[in-house]
């Protein structure tokens, strides 16, 4: 389960390099004031304008806030993320905008440039937030419009900038395209794994991620390992392999839309009737939860977090696992997108039930768990350094207070937002995949008698 | 027409309208905004369970946030329990309420409800002191906050002076409590005191959403 460090430190020296290539802004001032309304406009729900009109400025979300409560600094009040969504809903949407107007100032040009480090660098859209607000606002869905308003006008961080376009002209990340994908397929079976590569058909299409092809290479290898002994019928697909969506997190719509219609097509051209997201926090509500509206129908196929996945055949029998023992002392970040998000906490508790550990909960667990800091492209912005790091604070009191020895985590990007805050900070806690400690402690051969299926051919099996 | 006859008549009626009016011009705005349908497979079906457990279960917050919410919490429900207790369980209110509506239910007595709008105020004050201090409440405050701060403190003080018979003569204090329930009648439906109100549909959508994603907030 070790992580090769040179190609670690190799990576860290690529994300500080993004920023670098971003791609200039050609909008005029007025243009960029335009998308922003325009997109404000289009992305308004009627749910998101009776929590605007409700709020009473209470503050109490605040304290819900991983970077308020670690800076004390009230500009990060979620809250106040809001206000230029708010202001122009008073003034352009709102029944009571004719009154509204009088009093409620206008966007300006230096308001968003301003508003770009609360919705980007100082917003994972953990929607932590959203569990305190005594009226029931979902601040964090609101970040997201206007991250895409931002994004309209060309006006994001430089490094998601960087990527969002780079997902655009190439549907590549890091370099990593098609071809370098291929190339890393071939490197598993070279250790010996057979691997499935864009076949006709299949039940199961497994996506992966740039981290897991760049760093994490033994995650995708016990993936693949799993999905074997699982006896599934599965493939990859060398044009939809890609579950990142850079689109999705820099709010750039069309390449959200782009990264997600190639998995779609993926998983259309080989039947899959489940597509499994790798351990990838924001892809999960990516395809779970956005594109069947981006698409403007149902998906055609289920969408299961590779934990929710391992977490059915447990239940069914079809996984079994070895007891490591109460030796092993863990406890598990929940990756905000997965589990408060998408209702899928659950799971990874039962592999580590299963897997016969002490397993430690920590305090504010599950649903209401910390965000690492780092999520929503956090952990790729430069100038956001410092301000993650503060907010990383929080989850070393929140895991050495569980006396654990290791954290488990099931999200690749908080995986890499660990390692960079244990080292800047010395920690010393181990940080492990939940699928390569499952992997590794799969039983192998289990007998053919009892067994059932966790995938459904027919319906939704929730 | 004397004040306080203007502040029983013309003016309360006036008020009343106001305050239905635009209630119902600003839920019908939002209710009448198009709703999308989402195209996602659910976790869960019963949104409606979802949304409608969330109205009730917002009003007490999950164990992870009672003590950094405890200030607002002890003096949201001192506020709120307050207030009720004053407008709907003071024996003249009753009877106003009696000639308005033809209904009456039993009052508490006198003292009970003095110490109540005591209690109302108090809270109040507390609230503004919080509000001017605190360096989030600071920052997210605005206008609306304060007038509509004011504009619920004013009945409550006019109330508690009419009652003591401080300041001024009866009839006179009675016409400024009766003027600035009305001004809070009417500025009800504007500003965030519709909280009152939108409070149901904002928790009920949270709710939903949450409740189709399988997460119980």
């Amino acid at each position: 389960m070790s992580v090769n460090m040179e190609n670690f430190q190799r990576f860290a020296e690529a994300v500080k390099q993004l920023g670098s290539e971003a791609p200039a802004c050609k909008l005029t001032d007025e243009e960029c004031l335009a998308a922003v309304k325009e997109t404000f406009a289009r992305r308004l729900t009627p749910a998101m304008a009776v929590q605007l009109e409700s709020c009473v400025h209470c503050g109490q979300c605040a304290e819900a806030c991983h970077y308020y409560v670690e800076t004390g600094d009230p500009k990060y009040t979620p809250i106040r993320k809001l206000d230029l969504l708010k202001r122009f809903y008073r003034r352009e949407m709102s029944p009571l905008r004719w009154l509204h107007r009088l009093y409620t100032r206008d966007i300006t040009l230096d308001d968003l440039s301003q508003w770009q480090e609360l919705v980007f660098d100082s917003c994972t859209e953990c929607a932590r937030c959203s569990m305190v607000c005594p009226m029931g606002i979902n601040i964090a869905e609101m970040v997201l419009v206007n991250r895409q308003a931002l994004a309209a006008a060309h006006l994001i961080p430089p490094e998601l900038r960087t990527m969002a376009q780079e997902q655009a002209d190439n549907a590549s990340l890091f370099g990593v395209g098609s071809e370098q994908f291929t190339q890393m397929v071939k490197q598993l079976e070279a250790q010996g794994l057979e691997v499935h590569l864009d076949r006709e058909q299949a039940d199961i299409l497994l996506l992966t991620s740039v981290v897991d092809i760049l760093l994490f290479n033994d995650v995708l290898a016990a993936s693949v390992k799993l999905l074997n002994l699982l006896e599934k019928s599965w493939t990859f697909s060398s044009e939809g392999f890609e579950a990142a969506n850079f689109g999705f997190l820099s709010g750039v719509e069309s390449v959200q839309k782009a990264a997600t219609e190639r998995v779609i097509r993926a998983a259309r051209a080989c039947g899959a009737k489940v597509v499994i997201v790798p351990e990838c926090g924001h892809a999960y509500p990516s395809l779970r939860w956005e594109a069947a509206n981006l698409e403007g129908e149902p998906l055609p196929f289920e969408v299961l977090a590779i934990s929710e996945f391992l977490g059915r055949e447990l239940k069914v029998g079809n996984l079994k696992l070895k007891k490591i023992g109460r030796q092993k002392k863990v406890s598990f970040h929940d990756p905000c997108k997965v589990s408060r998000h998408s209702g899928a906490d659950r799971d990874p508790r039962e592999l580590l039930r299963a897997l016969d550990v002490d397993f430690r909960e920590p305090e504010s667990g599950g649903i209401m768990n910390w965000c690492c800091g780092g999520g929503a492209g956090v952990f790729l912005i430069n100038r956001a350094a410092d301000l993650r790091q503060a907010a990383f604070r929080r989850k070393m009191k929140q895991f050495d207070a569980t006396g654990a020895d290791s954290v488990v985590l099931s999200c690749g990007s908080c995986r890499l937002n660990f390692m960079v805050g244990a080292q800047r900070a010395n920690w010393d806690k181990g940080i492990e995949s939940l699928v390569e400690l499952v992997a590794a402690n799969v039983v192998e051969k289990s007998p053919p008698a009892d067994r059932g299926s966790a995938i459904q051919t027919n319906g939704d099996p929730s | 027409m004397t004040l306080l006859e203007f502040a029983r008549g013309p003016a309360m009626s006036w008020a009343l309208i106001i305050l239905v009016a635009g209630l119902t011009w600003r839920l019908a705005g939002l209710l009448l905004l198009l709703r999308r349908r989402d195209l996602s497979r659910p976790r869960n079906t019963h949104t409606w369970w979802g949304g409608f457990r969330t109205i009730f279960t917002r009003f007490w917050p999950h164990r992870e946030f009672l003590r950094p919410t405890a200030f607002h919490l002890a003096m949201g429900y001192v506020l709120h329990i307050g207030l009720f207790v004053v407008v709907f369980l003071f024996v003249p209110h009753i009877l106003y309420f009696k000639g308005l509506l033809g209904i009456s239910w039993p009052g508490l007595p006198n003292k009970v409800v003095l110490l109540a709008g005591a209690l109302t105020l108090g809270a109040l004050v507390a609230f503004l002191v919080r509000r001017l201090t605190h360096p989030v409440m600071r920052t997210i405050s605005g206008w609306d906050d304060y007038f509509s701060w004011l504009v619920v403190t004013l009945p409550v003080v006019t109330g508690l002076m009419a009652f003591s018979h401080l300041g001024a003569r009866y009839e006179t204090l009675l016409a400024w409590h009766l003027l600035s329930v009305e001004l809070m009648l009417i500025w009800l439906p504007f500003g965030k005191l519709a909280h009152a109100v939108l409070f149901i549909p904002s928790r009920a959508q949270l709710g939903a959403w949450f409740q189709r994603r399988g997460v119980r907030a």
